[in-house]
């Protein structure tokens, strides 16, 4: 069927004949974001993920439901961590078929962030819209966009606006889901998120068995309550936060049969080896190449959403194994002497993993953290002790570590109280400085661990210090995999 | 020596990173040579309350502090008993208001409190959230305590406070006060968590306990330059008084 809308008209339709917006409105929207988004990128030389879209839908507030008939089908993806992961790593499988693919890649999941994807990418007609949707943002976005399938991550405190508390973001979630025709793609070891089966919908769960990462010890942990019947929830064992083997005592809930499940996880360095079962209990092998416990997650949704959506599993686990994706929250960069690697910390349980996946690299190592408490960080940094920063302590071979950012010395007392030796501990307000000692340390890899503003500084200081030949590689791969993309 | 740290309800008051005062307390004692257990006491994990040196309460989420309300509510003979006893108490947040008389909702609801204090908390129009440094009454040096402060409800009561406000809002945006102090019982909005950096009363609290306990009248120094440095950049960022 061909859902094309036909651009040379007065007005342009819903499916039930309603109004949306007139023409003339629409193509006014459009042209003033695309030259919002030329003035940023071209003039400016900075990023257009958001702005684009919100000049366009200050013009024509309808352009959403635009987006939502280009797009034949439609697949969101929200929860608190790995939205962006999830979203790059899906859209990446479905675009490697050779299927059209509108997706928020950058991160920007508000609903101006959904119409600059599109006003940066447009086109008449997309197979695939792949979206992620802020959780605050969800209950706006699906009056206009309606989702053939919604994959829900997880729930954690973010470090922003905490008083809101996880509840409130479940329950608006839970009450936009409610009218929507759609198959929810759940996580099945989030007592939380697994919980949404009441809605009575078509579910899809996932997971991760037990594996030699899960451990008995409880973490950072959200809720150890039943959402059910609010009795303390058993555990048989931890993957990370509240996720889990759980079951309760009193009203029976506990984890839903996972239908896609990853069975084995081996550290590889980089990534991780994955042994994966699929709905009709085959087993796969697959490589995904980015770590933490928290990505096997991310690389499970995508998966199982890319297979509940009859891709080729063979096709789609060769996609995986080839994702690469660079935006400064997991960006590696390749210097003469050692690698330099970039993971964004946003919030508690994200730092506490980030920690953890160090710790299975053996390689000599230096670290670099930068905290700051810019209003887009979070202005109140006492998350950094909500998370187990403790498990730096397991991370081997560890020279010395920088503490930068705004609140440089918060993070060196953090580290401090997790037991760090202090003499190893070293403070520099100025991210400049601090990178550069960092990266004169003779280690094979140096681990950078910035909040939110500070990512696309450092990565603008990196790349300004790869001088000649590691520069011109990074550029060389960047093109090539331009290439690729474009020949598939 | 060894010191029983009561952590309270920290599976239900858990925000904001107070869980740092906790390790801050086990870590600055056991530097010293000090032993330290750590007790968790929460629903179906309730432990006798007289066998604690200092409790610790945090803040939670609305749902969490209710349900810790309702179990808090038979311990309130046993509290007020170990705050009359000298025992050392540090509330923070939510746990400070718990403490006082009621609570006034934003529907004007009356939510009592246990009582121990007369005190009143009363939630009005506006969230007051930010950085915040208050002078201490305690008579400790450096004289600043610095810490985020993140609530609704403001606190309204003649006892002691912990601090005068010097930048940020304290207990009610009104009477420049922040915080409590009866005995070794302190009540406070400070958030951040409070204790890493204002070691001067982490140690004033362990040397209470420690009095209360063995008689012991000073503690060992230790090296609190980050500690302070972190201390001053608070000062540097957001205080008039650098």
């Amino acid at each position: 069927m061909n859902a094309k809308i036909p651009l040379i008209t007065n007005q342009y339709h819903h499916r039930g004949g309603k109004i949306v917006s007139n023409s003339l409105r629409f193509h006014t929207a459009v042209l003033a974001g695309k030259t919002t988004s030329f003035i940023l990128k071209k003039v400016l030389k900075g990023e257009a993920s958001a702005m684009p879209g919100k000049v366009a839908m200050q013009i024509d507030p309808q352009i959403l439901q635009v987006v939502n008939q280009r797009c034949q089908k439609k697949i969101l993806v929200t929860g608190t961590n790995g939205k962006t992961t999830t979203n790059n790593l899906l859209s990446h499988i479905i675009k490697s078929q050779g299927l059209r693919v509108l997706s928020n890649l950058r991160g920007a999941n508000m609903p101006q962030g959904l119409v600059s994807s599109f006003i940066n990418d447009m086109e008449d007609e997309y197979d695939w819209g792949v979206f992620e949707v802020d959780e605050g943002s969800f209950q706006e976005v699906v009056k206009h966009v309606k989702p053939d399938y919604v994959v829900v991550t997880n729930f954690f405190r973010d470090q922003l606006d905490r008083y809101g508390e996880i509840e409130k973001a479940f329950q608006d979630i839970f009450d936009a889901l409610e009218p929507l025709d759609t198959t929810l793609i759940l996580n099945a070891d989030d007592p939380l998120v697994s919980n949404f089966k009441s809605l009575g919908k078509k579910n899809i769960f996932y997971g991760v068995a037990k594996n030699k990462f899960s451990n008995q010890e409880e973490g950072v942990i959200e809720s150890r309550f039943c959402p059910s019947c609010a009795t303390r929830l058993e555990y048989d064992y931890f993957n990370y936060g509240q996720l889990g083997s759980y079951h309760c005592n009193q009203c029976g809930f506990n984890n839903p049969h996972r239908e896609y499940e990853i069975t084995g996880v081996e550290y590889a360095n980089p990534g991780y080896h994955l042994s994966f079962k699929t709905i009709n209990h085959e087993s796969q092998d697959l490589d995904f190449s980015y770590d933490g416990i928290f990505n096997t997650y991310n690389c499970c949704a995508a998966l199982s959403a890319a297979l509940e959506i009859d891709l080729e599993s063979e096709k789609v686990i060769d996609s995986i194994g080839r994702f690469e994706y660079y935006l400064g929250r997991m960006e590696s960069f390749q210097f003469p002497d050692k690698l330099v690697k970039v993971v964004l910390v946003k919030n508690p349980i994200g730092l506490g993993e980030v920690l953890r996946s160090l710790s299975l690299d053996e390689k000599t190592k230096s670290l670099l953290m930068v905290l700051n408490d810019n209003p887009a960080d979070g202005t109140d940094i006492s998350w950094i002790w909500d998370a187990q920063v403790e498990n730096i302590l397991q991370v081997k071979n560890l020279e010395k570590i920088y503490c930068s950012g705004r609140r440089a010395e918060d993070m060196a007392l953090r580290l401090k109280y997790a037991g760090q030796d202090p003499t190893t501990l070293n403070v520099d307000y100025g991210m400049d400085h601090a990178l550069e000692k960092v990266l004169n340390e003779d280690v094979e890899v140096v681990y950078i661990l910035p909040t939110y503003t500070a990512v696309f500084q450092i990565r603008e200081l990196i790349i300004s210090r790869m001088g000649g030949s590691s520069k011109f590689m990074s550029y060389l791969r960047e093109s090539l995999k331009n290439i690729k993309l474009k020949g598939n | 020596m060894e010191l029983k740290i009561f952590h309270m309800y920290p599976d239900l008051l858990n925000l904001y990173g107070d869980l740092g005062n906790v390790t801050c307390l086990r870590q600055r004692c056991e530097w010293r040579g000090i032993k330290v257990h750590i007790i968790p006491f929460s629903r179906d994990q309730e432990v006798p309350l007289e066998e604690g040196d200092i409790f610790f309460i945090g803040g939670g989420s609305d749902r969490g502090q209710n349900l810790v309300y309702s179990h808090l509510l038979g311990y309130q003979r046993t509290m007020e008993d170990l705050i009359e006893d000298e025992a050392v108490f540090l509330s923070i947040c939510g746990g400070y208001q718990f403490l006082g008389a009621k609570y006034i909702d934003a529907e004007g609801n009356d939510v009592p409190g246990l009582g121990i204090f007369d005190y009143e908390t009363i939630s009005e129009e506006g969230r007051l959230i930010g950085n915040i440094v208050t002078k201490n009454t305690l008579g400790l040096d450096p004289e600043t305590l610095v810490g985020f402060e993140n609530h609704g409800g403001r606190t309204y009561h003649d006892l002691e406070p912990l601090g005068m406000v010097v930048a940020g809002h304290g207990n009610n945006r009104k009477d420049q006060k922040e915080g409590m102090v009866y005995k070794n019982c302190i009540g406070t909005y400070l958030h951040g968590p409070l204790l890493p950096k204002n070691p001067h009363l982490a140690d004033y609290l362990i040397l209470k306990a420690l009095k209360r306990k063995y008689g012991v009248e000073e503690l060992q120094l230790l090296d609190d330059s980050l500690e302070l440095a972190a201390h001053r950049r608070v000062l540097e960022l957001y205080s008039p008084l650098k």
